[in-house]
Order: structure tokens, then C-alpha cells, then sequence
């Protein structure tokens, strides 16, 4: 009693489809097997968003500061006590300039603060403006310049309320004058906790990894161990046994992706999601096939997984470090944001961020999303040309 | 320890090194290129923010006020917006990164002698650069703001215009930039980049040169030789540092004569530690290879582990004195601590063993200690 047989056609692709299931199973069963990958994978996933969350850290925090007292006034007391943590930390007074130079030398502080002798005479007399040296060590260009930046403001404002004591004093305590002052509001972010960024950029950043690393090395793993030879032999067409390896790294991905979201991310570090959470999962998928477009496009290009490291160095790191998680696109040079625009990330960025903080739709992302489709299938393509000459 | 059994290992190292020219040409060809896009790229000075702004007040002063971010190179005009409904769909499609609201009466009560507020809306996503724009946009107010104080000072009270400036502001701060005169990140970042790039390639190489006799099953002869754990190991070793040494020595005048990064220190110093360094990295790359049984296990664990180490661990994004003290402590179980230390230290700062030779003799001890762990943990026979 056999089932009525389908027309040819239909029977075709539901054959495909079958042993297309069958490779997909057969790449994830590779993944799960292979221990010390398993493992990476799963800290990748999980336990690297602590590592992430607890590590980032822009704003200034605990800049140790010395100081040189030459003036030993209230005033100088006063203005010396305004440096607070949690930006300041106070690093001890010291004798002589030596001494000072020393210690930032060895690192145990990166700022002096030094009063000169007459600092509070000068401006109690107000004729010329009282002068305070900073030594700032810039060796570290950021938190050098937000030790300074701060400081400035520090002392500015010391000077401004001694410059109202000063007015009021001169008989004009009613006096207003001209001011501009700053309110600031953060969207999206209003407590500019950095965790938010810094969790999801390491998961986009595992993600990328990931994706091109994977589907690369398990083609050339086959070439090398001489398997892909039995795969031709089978009948299989290339798409066939290329595409199950993109496949087997989608599910991959998605998996951690909802496991390092729901699990840690949403629940530990409180990011919100103002948009939909289906539209983020899908573009996931849609950036994962991107990625392994790429992953296997590079690896009809090499013989040997270690050759496929390097290229994958080279390709990977720049995707990471330029795509706008580390330094803002606009400050670097055009050519580079040029080449960046060929980034499945650069877009991917936009609209993971876009979805999860700032609460965009497909109407404000198809731009981007239409643009990771493109680059996706052109690579995907690309590769699957390059892998059916070689086996020609 | 037999050295010629040593060598021997090292001679047929560094033939299949120099054999597979993709390969070669790549180890010294990766780091090259990874110098030139991160120098280029990672340039963290805020610059170009694009911006735009909703002007309430359209008067002769907000333009003016405009124009005090038009001509600033930190920030990029992408023109005015009508309403807050517009500015919200710019940020929302992160077409800008804030929006400057300047209320109606801007002009009248600055000149009459009252505070204004201008509100600057942030998009907070990217935390970074919000901090540095808030600054730039603090001083922008505050500079303008202090010229129309003396303004209506000189004005009012008939002062001069420099008595009405010290009168508002009686401090002044004179602030000196230690080792990096310019405050040029390049010149921070180029050297710190040998560091970043050497933590990925130099454990990635010796890694993969282990495995691969693994995954081949060419270790089997290894395996039934004579030769010992340590010899064979150190034979691996040798030949991947001294790829490794090379790239520092090609990254070294890299950063110096392309990027102009100033070089203050002695080179005997950084060179010595240079060679530490790679012994440390290549041992670390023995223990990866420990780990993974395939090349592509061995591949991404130092890629990954390369990455999270070099950004997390070396004070590379947050500065050692910031670190809580459990990242502080775990920091010091890998070289990039020491070696940014010895880098900067040599590049910038100009400084010599007096100072630098815990580093310096750090590198020397971890090399010594993870190698014999390496050996320790190597098994000259196939896993059950």
C-alpha cells in the first residue's frame, strides 16, 4: 500500500527540502559535538554580557589627582574640596614637582592640581584673574580630556560663585544677569546607563562573530578533511550543501540571541524594548544569514581552516571596530565610512538599536533592513558561484 | 631538555610556516592592515555630530548662537527643523545625534538682563560621545554667555571690558598635557594598537600550528617519538614568537613613521619586553590548543579570546584605576595589561627600567609559569 505518487515536480523539491533538513541537522549536530566550541559559544551567549555590562565605563570614575598647596588659604581649601568622586579621587599631597612627576610616571595618579602661593590674595584684590595649574596625564587621550574638561568646570564654577559674592557684595544683590543655561534631556536613554549599550553591542558583536566564523570554518573543514569529495558524490546540488550551513547557523543564533535577551539582558539589565521584539528576532535571522553569506564567500577563497582565520581577522575585526559600536561613524575619515557602508553591521546597528531603544518600526528601518537583505543575498550568491566553479 | 631535538622541532616549524605563502603572507600582512583600519577608525574624538536645531525665536541672536555650532568642527548642521514632531523623527531615525531647542524670547531676555534656557535633546543610544557633545555644548553656552555678561557689565557699570571679565570669572586654570602634548588620540592609540593586534594574532598562531598536527593526525609521530612534552611544545613555540616579534618590530615603525606617534623611550627596553610579550602570548596560544580538539575550535576561542581580553583586561577602555577590583585582579592573569603599560610607557611617556621593570619581568615569569603549565597539562597520548 504505497501512497499515490506526486506529480515529479512537487516530489522533487519536497525530496530537496528532506535532505536539505537532513544537512541542517547533521551541521548542528557537528556544532554540538565538538565540546570546547559548544562551550565558547554558550559563554558567548551568556556569561560574556556580565563580563560586558561590568567593564564599560566612559565617563570619568576615580581619576586619582594629586595636590600642591603652595597657597594654603581657606580659599584654596575650598576649591580644593570640590573635587569629589566619584570622578575624583584624592591621591595625596605632594612636596615638589619631582615628586609629583614621579607618580604620574608610575601611573598611581593621572592629575595634578597645583595652587600657587598669592592665589587667594589675587583674588580677593580682583584685579587680574587667579591662576591654578593642572598637570593632566594624557597618555589615555579620553580620560585625559575628561579630567580636564571637568576640572574646568569645577574651578569655573568656584569662580562664578565667587564673582556673584563679589557683585552682591558691590551693592547689586538684586541684580540679574544675562545667562544661558543648559537643560539637557536624554532620550532613549534619559539615565545614560551604559550597560544598555554596552549589552547589546557585545551580543551584536557575538552575533558577528559567530556568524561568519562558523559557516566559514565548517566548509573548509570539509575540503580539508577531503569530505566535501563524498558530498559531491551524493545528490546534493552545492546549494544544497551550502545552505544548511547558513541555516544550521541561523538557528544557532537565534537561540542564543533569545536566550542572551530574555535570559540576561531584559531581566538583569533592565534594556527595554519599545519596539517589536518579533521584528527584532527576524532581522536577527535576516543578519545571521547575511553573515554566514559573507563566512562562506571567504571560505571558497582558502584551503585551510588556519588560512580562514586570518581572513577571517581581517574581515571580522574592521566589521566590529569601525561599525560605529566603538567611535562614532561621523569622526572617521569618508573613504573609511564609505567602505563601511558595505558593513552588514553598520545596518544591523541601526536597526537592533533602533528597535530596542529608540522604539522604530519597519516604516522608519526598511531603508537599512532592505540594505542587509541586498548585501546578504549578493554574498550568498557570490559564494555559492565561486563554490560550484571550484568543483567543476 | 635536549636542544637539538628542540630545533629540530623549530627547523620543521618554521619550514611549514614559510611554505604555505597564503598563510605567510597573511601573519605578516593581518597585522599591517588591522594598524592601518583601527588607527584610522578608532579615532574617539568626538567630531561631526550631526545636528539640528528648532528655533522658537528666530531673532538676530539665536542666529547668532546658530552659528557659534555652524563653525565649530565638533558639530555637523543638518539644518533647522520646523517643529518637535519633525526633531523627534530625526532622532528616531538617528539622523542626528541631538537638537537644540531655543525658545521664543531668547533674544529680548538676554538682553534685558535674564537667564534663558536652551534645551538640548540627546539621543542617549550611543552613551559615549553624549558626555564629550553635553561638554562642548556646556562651553559654547558658557563662552557666549560670559561675553554677554561682560557686555551688559561694561555696559551698566561703565567697567572696561577685561576689569568686567575678571570681576565675572577670577579663575583661571592653566592646564598642561603630560606625555601626550596634543592630546592626539592617534598618538595614544597607534601604540596601544600593537598591543590590541598582537593579543589576537600571536596565541592564534601558535594555536593553530598544534592543532592542525592534531586534526591531521601528524602528532601521532610526535606522540610515539622520543622527544618530550617540553621540547616539542617549546620547539612549536619558538618559530610563532618569533613570526610575532617580527610584526612588533613591522607595527613599531609603523606607528612611528606613519602615524607619527612620538617614541620617547629606549628601545633596547621595549624590544626586551617585546620579546617577553610574545612568549607569553605564544604560551597562551599552547593552552588554547590544550583546549580545542579542531581548528575551528582553536580559531574562535583565541579570536574571541584575543578580543575580550585586549578590550576588557588591558585598560585599553577602561583605564586600570577605574576597574572594579575583581576586573583589576583577574586583568593581571594576562600580558595586555603589562604590555600597554610597557607601551605607552616607552612610546609616550619616555620611561625606563627604573620604573618599568616589574612589567618588563612580568611577562619573562608568566611565559615561564604558563609554559609549564602547558607542559604540565600536555598528554602524549589520544583522549580516551
Amino acid at each position: 500500500m504505497s501512497p499515490p505518487p506526486s506529480p515529479p515536480l512537487f516530489a522533487g523539491v519536497s525530496r530537496r527540502l528532506r535532505q536539505m533538513r537532513v544537512m541542517t541537522a547533521k551541521e548542528l549536530r557537528q556544532i554540538a559535538r565538538d565540546r570546547a566550541l559548544l562551550l565558547f559559544i554558550i559563554y558567548s551567549f551568556t556569561l560574556h554580557m556580565f563580563v560586558a555590562a561590568g567593564s564599560e565605563a566612559s565617563d570619568l570614575r576615580d581619576a586619582r589627582f594629586l595636590v600642591r598647596d603652595l597657597d594654603r588659604s581657606p580659599a584654596s581649601r575650598e576649591l580644593i574640596s570640590r573635587f569629589l568622586p566619584p570622578q575624583y579621587l584624592p591621591a595625596g599631597e605632594v612636596a615638589s614637582g619631582e615628586e609629583a612627576l614621579d607618580r604620574l610616571d608610575r601611573g598611581k595618579a593621572v592629575m595634578l592640581l597645583e595652587i600657587p602661593e598669592g592665589f587667594s590674595r589675587t583674588l580677593d584684590e580682583g584685579a587680574q584673574p587667579a591662576t591654578v595649574q593642572l598637570l593632566v596625564d594624557t597618555s589615555s587621550a579620553n580620560t585625559g580630556y575628561l579630567a580636564s574638561a571637568y576640572s574646568a568646570r569645577i574651578a569655573a564654577r568656584y569662580g562664578a560663585e565667587r564673582a556673584q559674592a563679589n557683585l552682591s557684595r558691590g551693592g547689586a544683590a538684586h541684580e540679574t544677569l544675562p545667562r544661558i543655561e543648559s537643560r539637557d534631556r536624554v532620550w532613549f536613554n534619559p539615565t545614560l546607563d551604559e550597560k544598555w549599550f554596552a549589552t547589546i553591542s557585545e551580543l551584536l558583536t557575538m552575533i558577528t562573530v559567530a556568524c561568519i566564523l562558523l559557516p566559514a570554518a565548517a566548509l573548509v573543514r570539509e575540503k580539508e578533511r577531503g569530505t566535501i569529495e563524498q558530498l559531491l558524490v551524493s545528490p546534493l546540488t552545492p546549494f544544497q550543501v551550502m545552505f544548511p550551513k547558513v541555516l544550521a547557523m541561523i538557528v544557532v543564533t537565534l537561540l542564543g540571541t533569545v536566550v542572551a535577551f530574555l535570559g540576561i539582558l531584559r531581566p538583569v539589565f533592565g534594556v527595554p524594548v519599545r519596539g517589536s521584539l518579533l521584528l527584532f528576532f527576524g532581522v536577527t535571522a535576516l543578519y545571521a544569514f547575511t553573515n554566514a553569506g559573507l563566512g562562506l564567500l571567504a571560505a571558497t577563497f582558502t584551503k585551510r581552516t588556519a588560512q580562514v582565520g586570518m581572513l577571517m581577522l581581517l574581515a571580522v575585526m574592521p566589521i566590529i571596530m569601525l561599525s560605529g559600536i566603538r567611535a562614532p561613524l561621523e569622526s572617521m575619515p569618508s573613504w573609511l565610512r564609505t567602505a563601511i557602508w558595505f558593513s552588514p553591521l553598520r545596518h544591523f546597528l541601526e536597526v537592533g538599536y533602533g528597535i530596542l531603544l529608540r522604539g522604530a518600526g519597519v516604516s522608519v528601518l526598511w531603508d537599512s533592513i532592505l540594505v542587509m537583505a541586498g548585501l546578504g543575498a549578493v554574498l550568498f550568491l557570490a559564494g555559492l558561484y565561486r563554490f560550484r566553479r571550484q568543483l567543476a | 631538555m635536549n636542544l637539538r631535538r628542540v630545533l629540530a622541532v623549530a627547523w620543521k616549524e618554521a619550514r611549514e610556516i614559510w611554505r604555505d605563502r597564503l598563510y605567510f603572507g597573511l601573519a605578516f600582512a593581518l597585522p599591517v592592515i588591522l594598524m592601518i583600519v583601527y588607527c584610522y577608525g578608532l579615532v574617539q574624538d568626538v567630531e561631526n555630530a550631526p545636528f539640528a536645531i528648532l528655533d522658537h525665536d528666530r531673532s538676530t541672536l539665536s542666529r547668532d548662537y546658530a552659528h557659534r555650532f555652524l563653525d565649530s568642527r565638533y558639530f555637523d548642521f543638518q539644518g533647522y527643523v520646523e517643529d518637535s514632531r519633525e526633531a523627534e523623527r530625526l532622532l528616531v531615525d538617528a539622523r542626528v545625534r541631538m537638537v537644540l531647542v531655543v525658545p521664543p524670547g531668547f533674544e529680548r531676555d538676554l538682553r534685558e538682563g535674564r537667564p534663558v534656557a536652551v534645551q538640548t535633546i540627546f539621543d542617549g543610544t550611543f552613551t559615549t560621545p553624549i558626555r564629550t557633545l553635553r561638554g562642548y555644548v556646556e562651553s559654547i553656552h558658557a563662552s557666549l554667555g560670559a561675553s554677554l555678561r561682560a557686555d551688559w557689565l561694561a555696559r551698566n557699570r561703565g567697567l572696561s571690558p577685561e576689569r568686567a571679565a575678571v570681576l565675572l570669572q577670577p579663575v583661571r586654570v592653566e592646564t598642561r598635557y603630560l606625555y601626550n602634548r596634543e592630546v592626539r588620540t592617534l598618538w595614544a592609540i597607534a601604540p596601544t594598537m600593537i598591543m590590541f593586534i598582537l593579543m589576537m594574532t600571536s596565541p592564534l598562531l601558535t594555536a593553530l600550528s598544534i592543532v592542525r598536527e592534531k586534526e591531521t593526525g601528524a602528532i601521532y609521530n610526535i606522540y610515539s617519538a622520543t622527544i618530550t612534552r617540553a621540547e616539542y611544545l617549546l620547539g612549536k613555540l619558538l618559530p610563532n614568537a618569533a613570526v610575532s616579534f617580527l610584526n612588533i618590530l613591522v607595527l613599531f615603525v609603523l606607528a612611528t613613521s606613519w602615524f607619527g606617534a612620538p617614541f620617547d623611550g629606549s628601545f633596547g627596553l621595549f624590544a626586551g619586553a617585546s620579546v617577553g610579550f610574545v612568549l607569553s602570548t605564544s604560551c597562551l596560544g599552547l593552552l588554547v590548543s590544550l583546549l580545542a580538539r579542531s581548528q575551528q575550535a582553536a580559531l574562535m576561542i583565541s579570536v574571541i579570546a584575543g578580543v575580550v581580553v585586549a578590550l576588557n583586561f588591558s585598560g585599553m577602555t577602561t583605564p586600570p584605576q577605574a576597574m572594579p577590583p575583581g576586573l583589576y585582579a583577574v586583568a593581571h592573569l594576562f600580558p595586555a595589561l603589562a604590555y600597554r603599560n610597557v607601551v605607552l610607557g616607552t612610546f609616550l611617556k619616555g620611561l625606563d627600567l627604573r620604573i618599568l621593570w616589574q612589567d618588563a619581568a612580568y611577562f619573562f615569569a608568566y611565559a615561564a609559569a604558563a609554559f609549564a603549565l602547558c607542559t604540565g597539562l600536555f598528554r602524549k597520548r589520544t583522549a580516551a
